[in-house]
């Protein structure tokens, strides 16, 4: 049962900063509410103490997408239809946009916003990921200023991010791609509709005549929170692409996601599972490489 | 089909489509009273317990609250139950699950009654919790219902023939089990009641999304101590049941009356989706054994089955289910000698009852899965297996019921589906192709020292990770009640001045499309337009009771009481027709658009004109037309009898990939030949068998519930996995009419024979697909890459 709450609708975005630093109490943002919503209903202990409701879904200020010399700049407000529906994000960042249209279901995608995402910090975002590949910075604003911080440090734990009561993120800043970046998005859930992640993988990889230039490797719903597998990139970096490398870098990740969670229930099937997904997913790449020969 | 007809057997949109689709059509939530109050339940808070002290003290006083019910404010009976009487509608001496509710409160603000809940101090002595069903029957297990003196619910023999001569005649004997899960009904209404008292309190009326109208009327006649007549029962606009909106729904229903009669004020009860998974009753989940002794021809000799059903904290509809299990669980085969033994045990689980399919899609799943084995055993086609002890005309069922009353149609399925699915064919090429899988990658679990990281023969190359595979099943199944009641059904048809007509019938629309399929029936008889049918809701003060509407049964039996009251008046308005034209004896007139006409059609009169004559001439133009189901016998010693007057047959043929890397099935086309004898209404039957078929996969690939210590987890759709649009590809029904005597023009059963065969037909798939037999469902990620069910049990929790 939703507790009684007090619900503000913010006018802009100075408004919604006034309310943030003026009240005290807990004030929660409320972008879309597809995580709030169901979590007060369900009584999960995280929303427990909220008295009050801070509603920008309606900031257009947050709903903007600029494209600049080298990076694009994304609302935080913009919700994944709209994400999805952008052909300048979708040219640029393929990968953001594949993992965004399989995400809940169409009705979960019209409110949900990527800044929600980010905020909620869930281990099964399926919005993180490719923007840990993309290496994406959140812009935070309160009434004393702005500043970006790399997505990667903002995640801080399962649920919880490093964002102070008084702030909000206003955009994503990603940096721009070259062209010889070649990827791709992988999501397994319990069914292909309406399903949370049991695992997803994002993979970027940049190649000049089979030797491995640049190699981004990023999970969900694997570890607590989404990350980068930064040692096993490493691993690849400068190596000859080959069937063997492959199978040791998704060895890697076995290993590497059991360090990170210990030993849990899950692992008899998760941790085979994140090897092999991960060992196609590079395969797949790979072979779309130009001249690549995996095997 | 020799078979002519004008409308039978065409495509015909539903009449409620449209108010549905558009959100017009009043659900039970809708209905509206201003002096309404609001029913909100105290429920227990421990899964096994005595009831030592309920205090109300802390809320006694509190503005929200109307009044409190109770066990003491019911004048009648306190326990109720289809078959035994061991359901409290209120608990007051003991708890025995989770579900279970001790009071009500009721008031004018339903948010402010629920935040009322929690200070009700309820004190238990709790007692052990019985959770496994295999320990119920223990000499040092609890009892759950102490009076019983058991907790064994039901127990049904079947003996035919000699199994241990049959063993031991017999080339090769296998031994195999199989288990299922719950399956959650997934209504997408949940559970809604109105009650109010009539006049002056004498006798009670109740709306609500109510699947047995006749059956919650006896419940609340039963509970308020009032005579039948003194309840009135309708049903609102429902939105789903597949036999879920039964017990509950009585319950539900009894609650408000009690509560209405008190107050004198109208009461609403309404549940959200978890307090509806939490009290509703679910399909058994089953533990099946089959010991078959076969010969290197492929004849089955013998069979041996022991099934154990868990019914639960109540019996419900334990006892019928169960027996269906009986009569069925040998499947469409001509075996010589059997022995079957069915269990339903009390536990302290979710009780468990009637969802489509009743006690028939756990023994097929066993049954059919075990035919494969047979014929992968013998390395022989799963087609050849099933035609060599199929039943033919003649053959004698395992209850020693000979099949000549009707059309076997047994090889007619196979074949049309074998055909349309290219069967052999594709099961030969899939099992080459898959070959050198044969289990290899199940993940095998060491002892402690595990690190899970793969070897490097293990990682599969992304083009060899998805399998394809073929399966099929096929089924008998008695149509209606069988032995289990009494069957027969009344219909009222009603002839206005102006050509329009009234139908209702004692059964109930609950989403399967009869109101469309009946009205369909009197414009087949009366050669009228269908848009002329007005169909009135189901009120029990305006039907007879014509028993439950389940069983597959609305076609069959309501089809044949709404023929019957068509030809009834269509004889009526004949003689209205010879009246007019001065004809002195009975003779050919055809009804059809509209019209009768006699002869070469210069005697002719519009259906309308002949209405207001029949009118005008004092004619009785209502009439009420009933259909009976033949007798049928069972010796519950011995289960020998006749259990049903007649059966349909089907055939469904699953083609699935499976991703062998992470366990995830697709199911890429499913294949449903389906006997129903004579379609009334294509695009319902259709209808039918998509939505059957998709309840089967689910049954199959991804529907569980799990209780600890007896608490569902499992509470809402985000949990609970029922399959979408995206996990299931190509449906393709097929209707072969076979030649049947009974129902209108010999139309029978299609419901549930739609569901029950699709998780045998989707594991014998995923066999061919892998190489692995998949014996407990549901086979979900895990099942198919550890051959276990993955569950937080010892290892630290967490949600990665």
């Amino acid at each position: 049962m939703i507790p009684d709450l007090e619900y503000i609708r913010a006018i802009d975005l100075n408004d919604t900063l006034k309310i943030l630093d003026v009240k005290n109490g807990k004030v929660k943002v409320l972008a879309g509410g597809t995580d709030i919503i169901t979590g007060l209903q369900q009584g999960f202990s995280r929303f427990a103490k909220i008295y009050k409701l801070l509603d920008i879904a309606q900031l257009n200020e947050l709903k903007s997408i600029s494209i600049n010399e080298d990076s694009f700049e994304i609302g935080a407000g913009l919700t994944f239809s709209e994400i999805i529906a952008n052909n300048n994000i979708a040219t640029a960042y393929p990968l953001l946009v594949k993992a965004a249209s399989t995400i809940g279901s169409v009705q979960i995608r019209n409110r949900a916003t990527i800044g929600g995402n980010i905020i909620n910090n869930a281990p099964c975002a399926d919005s993180l990921s490719p923007l840990l590949v993309y290496d994406a910075s959140v812009r935070i604003q309160s009434n004393k200023g702005a500043k970006e911080v790399l997505l990667k440090d903002f995640l801080s734990e399962a649920y919880r991010t490093n964002l102070e009561q008084n702030e909000i993120v206003t955009h994503i800043i990603l940096p721009k791609i070259l062209k010889t970046y070649i990827g791709d998005f992988y999501k397994l859930g319990r069914r292909r509709g309406v399903a949370i992640s049991r695992l997803s993988l994002t993979v970027l990889i940049k190649c000049e005549k089979q030797i491995i230039e640049d190699l981004r490797i990023a999970g969900g719903a694997v570890t607590p929170v989404a990350m980068r597998f930064t040692n096993i990139e490493e691993m690849g970096i400068g190596k000859k692409v080959s069937n063997k490398l492959l199978i040791s870098l998704s060895q890697e990740i076995g290993r590497k996601v059991l360090k990170v969670t210990g030993l849990r229930w899950s692992s008899a099937y998760k941790l085979p599972v994140v090897q092999q997904s991960l060992y196609q997913l590079l395969v797949n790449v790979c072979k779309k490489l130009n001249g690549t020969n995996v095997a | 089909m020799s078979k002519k007809f004008s409308i039978v057997g065409k495509e015909v949109i539903r009449q409620d489509g449209y108010a549905k689709v558009t959100g017009s059509a009043k659900f039970a939530d809708d209905i509206i009273f201003t002096d309404m109050l609001f029913g909100v339940m105290v429920r227990t808070h421990v899964v096994h317990a005595l009831i030592k002290n309920i205090d109300f003290s802390a809320i006694e006083n509190n503005p929200a609250l109307t009044t409190i019910i109770t066990a003491e404010d019911i004048p009648g009976a306190k326990k109720v139950g289809p078959i035994k009487k061991d359901q409290p509608v209120f608990c007051y001496d003991k708890v025995v699950t989770s579900g279970d509710v001790l009071a009500m409160l009721v008031g004018k603000d339903e948010s402010e009654l629920r935040k009322l809940v929690d200070n009700v101090k309820i004190e238990y002595n709790e007692l052990p919790v019985v959770t496994d069903p295999e320990n119920a029957l223990n000499d040092n297990t609890p009892l759950i219902h102490p009076e019983n003196k058991t907790n064994l619910i039901n127990h049904y023999p079947l003996l035919k023939g000699d199994v241990k001569k049959g063993f031991a005649e017999s080339d090769y004997v296998i031994e195999r089990r199989y288990t299922t899960s719950y399956q959650e009904h997934a209504y997408i209404e949940p559970e809604t009641v109105i009650a109010y008292p009539f006049e002056g309190n004498n006798g009670i009326k109740v709306i609500g999304s109510i699947q047995n109208p006749y059956t919650a009327r006896r419940v609340v006649s039963e509970v308020m101590g009032i005579p039948l007549a003194d309840v009135r029962i309708e049903q609102a606009e429902l939105g789903g049941s597949f036999g879920g909106k039964d017990d509950t729904m009585n319950i539900l229903a009894a609650r408000a009356a009690v509560a209405a009669l008190k107050t004198g004020q109208p009461i609403k009860i309404k549940f959200g989706r978890e307090e509806s998974i939490i009290e509703s009753y679910k399909r058994h989940p089953y533990r099946l054994n089959y010991k078959v002794g076969f010969n290197s021809d492929g004849k089955i000799k013998a069979m041996k089955i022991d099934i154990l059903a868990d019914g639960g904290a109540y019996a419900s509809m334990s006892p019928f289910a169960t027996w269906r299990t009986v009569v069925q669980a040998t499947g469409p085969y001509e075996i010589e000698n059997v022995e079957t033994n069915v269990n339903a045990v009390y536990t302290n689980n979710p009780y468990t009852g009637a969802m489509r399919g009743f006690g028939s899609p756990q023994p097929i799943f066993a049954q059919e899965s075990l035919m494969d084995e047979i014929a992968a055993e013998l390395n022989i086609s799963p087609l050849k297996v099933r035609t060599i002890n199929g039943f033919k005309a003649g053959s004698i069922t395992a209850s020693g019921q000979k099949l000549d009353e009707h059309e076997v149609s047994f090889n007619k399925v196979l074949e049309k589906a074998g055909a349309e699915s290219c069967f052999n064919v594709k099961w030969n090429k899939y099992r080459k192709e898959n070959n050198k899988i044969d289990g290899n990658f199940i993940i095998k679990e060491k002892q402690k020292s595990n690190n899970f990281i793969l070897n490097e023969n293990q990682f599969i190359d992304p083009e060899n990770t998805w399998r394809r595979g073929i399966g099929l099943s096929v089924s008998f199944r008695g149509c209606s009640l069988g032995a289990e009641g009494i069957d027969a059904v009344t219909a009222y048809l009603s002839l206005q001045p102006d050509g329009s007509i009234h139908l209702s019938c004692g059964l109930a629309e609950n989403g399967q499309g009869l109101r469309t399929t009946f009205s369909i029936i009197v414009s087949e008889v009366l050669g009228i337009p269908i848009e002329d049918v007005h169909y009135l809701n189901l009120d029990t003060g305006h039907n007879s009771d014509s028993g439950p509407t389940v069983a597959s049964r609305s076609t069959l039996m309501g089809g044949g009481a709404v023929q019957n009251a068509s030809s009834i008046l269509k004889e009526r308005l004949k003689k209205v027709f010879y009246k007019y034209w001065n004809i002195n004896k009975d003779c050919n007139l055809i009804f059809n658009s509209g019209l009768i006409t006699y002869g070469n059609g210069n005697k002719k009169i519009t259906f309308k004109e002949l209405c207001s004559l029949a009118y005008n001439d004092d004619s009785n133009m209502s009439t009420l037309g009933l259909y009976a189901g033949p007798k049928v016998d069972w010796d519950e010693e011995s289960g020998q009898g006749n259990a049903y007057f007649t059966y349909v047959y089907g055939c469904q043929v699953a083609e699935v990939s499976v991703n062998i890397s992470t366990g995830e099935v697709y199911v890429n086309k499913v294949i449903a030949v389906h006997d129903a004898g004579t379609v009334i209404n294509l695009l319902g039957s259709e209808g039918q068998v998509y939505g059957g078929v998709t309840q089967g996969a689910g049954f199959c690939l991804w529907e569980e519930l799990n209780s600890e210590e007896g608490k569902i987890k499992e509470l809402n759709f985000d949990q609970y996995l029922i399959p979408t649009c995206k996990d299931i590809d190509e449906i393709k029904p097929f209707f072969v009419e076979g030649n049947e005597k009974y129902g209108p023009w010999g139309a029978k059963s299609l419901g549930e024979p739609t569901l029950e065969l699709t998780s045998a037909a989707i594991a014998n798939a995923i066999f061919n697909a892998t190489g692995v037999r998949y014996r407990n469902l549901p086979i979900n990620l895990e099942e198919i890459i550890l051959l276990r069910k993955l569950r937080p049990d010892n290892l630290k929790r967490g949600s990665a």
